[in-house]
């Protein structure tokens, strides 16, 4: 088969990927004490004597200077300096009593009145969790409403880990090149690349440009679904994310018809003997059945070594 | 063009897991330690460069702009280059850039991860086409022990050869300060520690680490007002490879020789083995240190396992290679590269401690990431040239 | 910038991918060789003349890891010098600069691209500061241009409907353009009526993400003097970063895009920047436009408006600037492609002739970072 790339796929097709990774983040000791402190319904913040600089919540380090900066107990009472609204929460800035600079937190209550030059005082969190919020944020307060007074800056056991994650969601777009390529796969069970028109390698996925010589591709090609074994290894290893129980073997392939590897898996004979695999061997792609087809590289269950 | 010295040089405590510090606090470490080591303070400092490895490590995203505040950079230039795990270096290239290009006089480069905070192997997997290979992935290991595996029928980088690079570094890194791993290992117990992704094992494989590194390059003019001793950058390369390009060679790198022709060249080296007195590589993995010797040049394609057999490049031999212990020591994926050139400009300095390579002039460096497929190398001396 | 020892660095050519709201039909590799093989058309140099590659993205937003390492064929990186910049593409430029500055290179290719229409801008943007403070209580692009705007209004006494008028210009200049996909210009009204996304923003003063990209070649003087007849000098350039801690910045200004433009123009030797007869400068917000036009020196603090006067010396983004097409990494690129193509005489944005541009380019959440280049002809 050779053609052009005159019968691009549906423009709109997309791929969902998600990437979701599980942290364990080190807080330090300014975080960790003013996190823990919230429970207890204090406010921490931190001074750096060169810069006689007072940030609240606390930093570690100075902006002004980068130095060291001790911990303090913080008022729990402010000013708000600005403030945003939006179709969610207001956000504020508001200087803590005796700060040198302004906290960033939420507005408990109405948006009408929020405004800079009121008087807030910090709202607890019914339930603690261990985060900045259980500071919930503040709320506006009498013109006369006074700090409190400083107590025990020490925090006992402060935490020193947070659980964290990150989910982060796209939808991305196959192109002519990779949308021609997933056609075939899920329409014909054929793998096409494509051949570059200097060097005259052929390239699985397919793409505009070789990567080589940047001389531009014009045309697509169907490679085998045979090939021969480039490299692999056993993999013992467990990890997050991991899509096959080990041990399996990682293969790379260079198909029958093309000059580039593919990543997959082997299979068809006894874990145990894959030690015995030679570079160099021809393989196979073993396809799923039909009816578990989906259009991805996974409709090919695994190669196998052809004996 | 303008020659550019090291003149500070800073590495943190690294660690499996450091829980006092937060990442910004831990490439700090390095900082107030290489500003210490120059004797100058940030205001000495022109620009910033900041090195790490993939953002996804560690769930911030651009993190020199949390770092920024707690060096105390505000209103400096800083900007961040990454390169996968070859970072430090390629970092490094953009700050001598800078003071050959008369930009700034003194350039702090800093490198770091703090990987005990993330996921690491699903986290090097979304280095992989999300359309085409990243559901087979398993990190760069599956990837880098399939091409030893390859490495072993056409160039002999045996089990063994490989396990004598992992007896080695780990011995080497016994005498080094900062080095967290330090136990002793035979051959014996390299081959039979448990498989990972065989052919590597367990004990093929560095630690993973919590670390930074930091350096200060100055000009000529700023490094003779410097009372410490300087490290001359004599050539530095970072050169990449299309990960997936045709005919693409796993068994020897080619950018790897090409990066290291352009710093021999620049540092006229005809005979790397004769003429450089100490090497400090990045190697992730056992076998990789193999490979180097030969894209260095150190030996012929095919000779290296007959090079770690030889005892030339344990600490006594007439090139050693990673007196500091290597990775094997201490692998703060982003702040690898960096601790390499910074150990290698400190051999020419005369200050590596315990690990001193006595009378070394003339080092070497290689540092690289992604696929195999990012590699850079330098050339520091004790002489300006 | 550069006394006789060091080398004068030229653009050669630059090229843009159309801004669109969403490639769906392209992949990041596909709007990048686009880029790069236009910019490279017609000056006679091959990817086999380019000695290295500095490049622009976010591994964020592309959800790949070194992402630059998954797109080196698409750039023509393959066995070349290759970096990638995770900031705006005029840092990516910067270092650039400094490798043919330097002497140690001759020709380069700085690209910059996003496709901010495949993630989630939101998850990126809150990505961007430390996890334990701003970013739980929801810190947002929209949330952190809005206090600054709220900031600036209140600081200089501006009025709200200053901000509506200076996106209404952006806008109508946009139109003009056609690099940029603008179906629909909203006018004055439809814009002081948009929905209100964190006071005093309304959605349309806000930037308006965009895919695209933009490849620029850059060259010694001498190649720069073979490869083309209208060669754009870069003069200067400087950047600098401001706090990561919102309430840590000067509320109503951005020190940081001054330090930035000072050490520009000292470079450029460079004492009244009125007289640059283009300014291109990035902005995420109406508000912050102006913060960014009084930082340049284009006006006075709380004055910025005056600089869009038809009587201001310099023509101010002529192009529709950032606010109707916001690239994310490629926006600040993207303003000097623009500058050195109506320098070069390439681009018509009616601007008239002019012999000198000021380009901006800014990077974090609600412009921690700027970076500022000055060029002549």
């Amino acid at each position: 088969m050779t053609t052009g790339l005159n019968t691009p796929p549906g423009v709109s097709q997309k791929l969902a990927a998600t990437i979701g990774l599980p942290y364990t983040l080190t807080t330090g000791k300014a975080v960790g004490s003013t996190i823990t402190a919230l429970a207890s319904k204090r406010l921490t913040g931190s001074y750096c004597s060169d810069c006689q600089r007072t940030n609240v919540p606390a930093q570690d380090y100075c902006v002004g200077c980068g130095g060291e900066m001790s911990l303090i107990e913080a008022a729990d009472t402010g000013t708000i300096t600005a403030a945003t609204t939006t179709p969610e929460h207001t956000l504020l800035l508001v200087q803590i009593d005796g700060a040198s600079s302004p906290l960033l937190h939420r507005l408990v209550g109405p948006a009408e009145g929020a405004v800079p030059g009121v008087r807030v005082r910090a709202v607890w969190a019914d339930e603690t969790k261990a985060l900045f919020l259980d500071l919930e944020g503040f709320e506006v307060a009498d013109s006369e409403a006074a700090a409190s007074s400083p107590v025990d800056t020490t925090v006992d056991d402060a935490m020193k880990e947070m659980p964290y994650r990150l989910d982060l969601d796209y939808q991305h777009s196959y192109g002519p090149y990779y949308g021609r390529l997933f056609d075939e796969l899920a329409h014909h069970r054929r793998l096409v690349g494509s051949p570059c028109p200097q060097c005259h390698q052929v390239m699985v996925p397919p793409r505009e440009r070789c990567d080589v010589c940047f001389a531009r591709t014009t045309r697509l090609v169907e490679v085998q679904d045979t090939g021969t074994l480039q490299a692999f290894s056993i993999v013992h290893l467990e990890f997050v994310g991991q899509t096959r129980t080990p041990p399996y073997v990682y293969a790379e392939v260079v198909l029958d018809g093309s000059s580039t590897r593919l990543i997959h898996v082997l299979g068809g004979f006894e874990i145990e003997k894959a030690r015995d695999l030679t570079i160099g061997m021809p393989v196979r792609a073993v396809w799923k059945d039909a009816s578990q087809a989906q259009g991805t590289l996974a409709d090919i269950e695994y190669f196998e070594p052809v004996v | 063009m303008r020659s550019v010295a090291i003149v500070g040089t800073g590495q943190t405590d690294h660690s499996r897991r450091r829980t006092d510090v937060t990442q910004v606090g831990l490439a700090r470490e390095a900082v107030v330690r290489a500003l210490q080591d120059a004797d100058l303070t940030m205001d000495d400092i022109d620009s910033v460069v900041v090195c790490t490895g993939p953002v996804l490590f560690a769930a911030v995203n651009q993190p020199e702009k949390w770092l920024a505040d707690a060096i105390g950079a505000r209103y400096k230039p800083v900007v961040r280059v990454t390169s996968g795990g070859g970072t430090g270096l390629a970092g490094a290239l953009a700050a001598v850039n800078q003071v050959k290009a008369g930009i700034a006089e003194r350039v702090l480069v800093v490198a770091y991860d703090k990987l005990s905070e993330g996921a690491l192997q699903y986290s090097i997997s979304t280095l992989y086409d999300p359309f085409w290979g990243r559901e087979f992935a398993v990190g760069i290991m599956g990837f880098s022990a399939a091409y030893w595996r390859a490495r072993m029928d056409s160039l002999g980088h045996t089990e063994e050869a490989a396990a004598m690079v992992a007896v080695k570094n780990r011995k080497n890194a016994l005498l080094n300060p900062y080095a967290h791993v330090k136990k002793p290992v035979t051959v014996e117990d390299v081959l039979n520690s448990k498989p990972l992704c065989w052919p590597i094992k367990l004990m093929d494989v560095p630690p993973i680490s919590d670390g930074a590194c930091a350096v200060v390059l100055a000009s000529e003019d700023a490094a003779k007002k410097s009372s410490r001793p300087a490290a001359w950058i004599r050539g530095m390369s970072y050169v990449s490879e299309a990960e997936n390009a045709p005919n693409r060679s796993m068994i020897q790198s080619e950018p790897l020789t090409i990066a290291a022709q352009k710093v021999y060249k620049q540092a006229g080296i005809t005979n790397p083995r004769r003429q450089f007195d100490v090497v400090e590589v990045q190697e992730p993995y056992t076998c990789f240190e193999l490979s180097y010797y030969e894209g260095l040049g150190l030996c012929e394609p095919g000779g290296a396992a007959e090079l770690i057999k030889s005892g030339a490049t344990e600490m006594d031999g007439d090139i050693p290679v990673n007196p500091s212990g290597g990775c094997m020591g201490a692998n703060p994926i982003g702040a690898t590269a960096l601790i390499r050139l910074a150990e290698i400009a400190d051999q020419v300095r005369g200050q590596s401690g315990d690990h001193q390579i006595h009378g070394a002039q003339w080092g070497l460096m290689q540092a690289g990431g992604g696929w195999a497929n990012l590699r850079g190398v330098a050339a520091v001396s004790s002489e300006k040239g | 910038m550069t006394p006789h020892d060091y080398v004068r660095v030229g653009i050669v050519s630059s090229a843009q991918t159309l801004l669109k709201d969403a490639w769906d039909d392209l992949q990041h590799v596909d709007l990048i060789s686009e880029a790069v093989s236009e910019a490279l058309r017609g000056t006679g140099l091959g990817m086999s003349d380019v000695d290295f590659i500095i490049n622009s993205g976010s591994d964020v937003l592309d959800g790949r890891s070194i992402s630059n390492c998954g797109f080196l064929g698409a750039m023509g990186a393959h066995h070349k010098e290759e970096s990638r910049v995770e900031e705006d593409g005029l840092w990516s430029l910067s270092y650039a600069h400094d490798k043919i500055a330097s002497g140690s290179a001759r020709v380069g290719v700085v690209i910059a691209y996003s496709k901010p229409s495949e993630s989630s801008l939101t998850a990126y943007y809150s990505a961007l500061v430390e996890p334990f403070y701003q970013r739980p209580v929801g810190l947002d692009h929209a949330s952190a241009h809005g206090l600054q705007a709220a900031q600036y209004l209140a600081v200089h006494g501006v009025d709200e409907k200053e901000l509506s008028v200076v996106a209404a210009r952006a806008w109508e200049r946009a139109a003009a353009n056609s690099s940029v996909d603008t179906p629909q210009v909203p006018g004055l009204d439809e814009i002081a009526t948009s929905p209100s996304v964190a006071t005093p923003l309304r959605a349309l003063h806000l930037s308006r993400p965009r895919d695209g990209a933009v490849a620029v070649v850059v060259a010694s003087e001498q190649v720069a003097r073979r490869s083309t007849s209208n060669p754009v000098w870069i003069s200067g350039y400087g950047s600098s970063i401001d706090s990561q801690v919102l309430g840590e910045r000067e509320p109503g200004s951005f020190p940081a895009a001054k330090a930035a433009a000072q050490r520009a123009y000292a470079r450029a030797g460079v004492s009244d920047p009125r007289t640059f007869g283009i300014a291109e400068v990035s902005a995420g917000s109406a508000a912050a436009e102006l913060m960014v036009v009084e930082a340049l020196g284009l006006a006075e603090p709380g004055q910025g408006a005056s600089a869009y006067d038809g009587a201001a010396s310099t023509v101010l983004n002529p192009s529709g600037g950032a606010l109707p097409a916001d690239v994310v990494m490629a926006t600040g690129l993207i303003r000097l492609h623009e500058a050195a193509g109506q320098l070069a005489g390439r681009l018509d944005r009616g601007a008239g002739s002019a012999s000198s541009a000021l380009v901006h380019g800014a990077g974090g959440l609600a412009h921690q970072n700027h970076c500022v280049f000055t060029l002549e002809v």
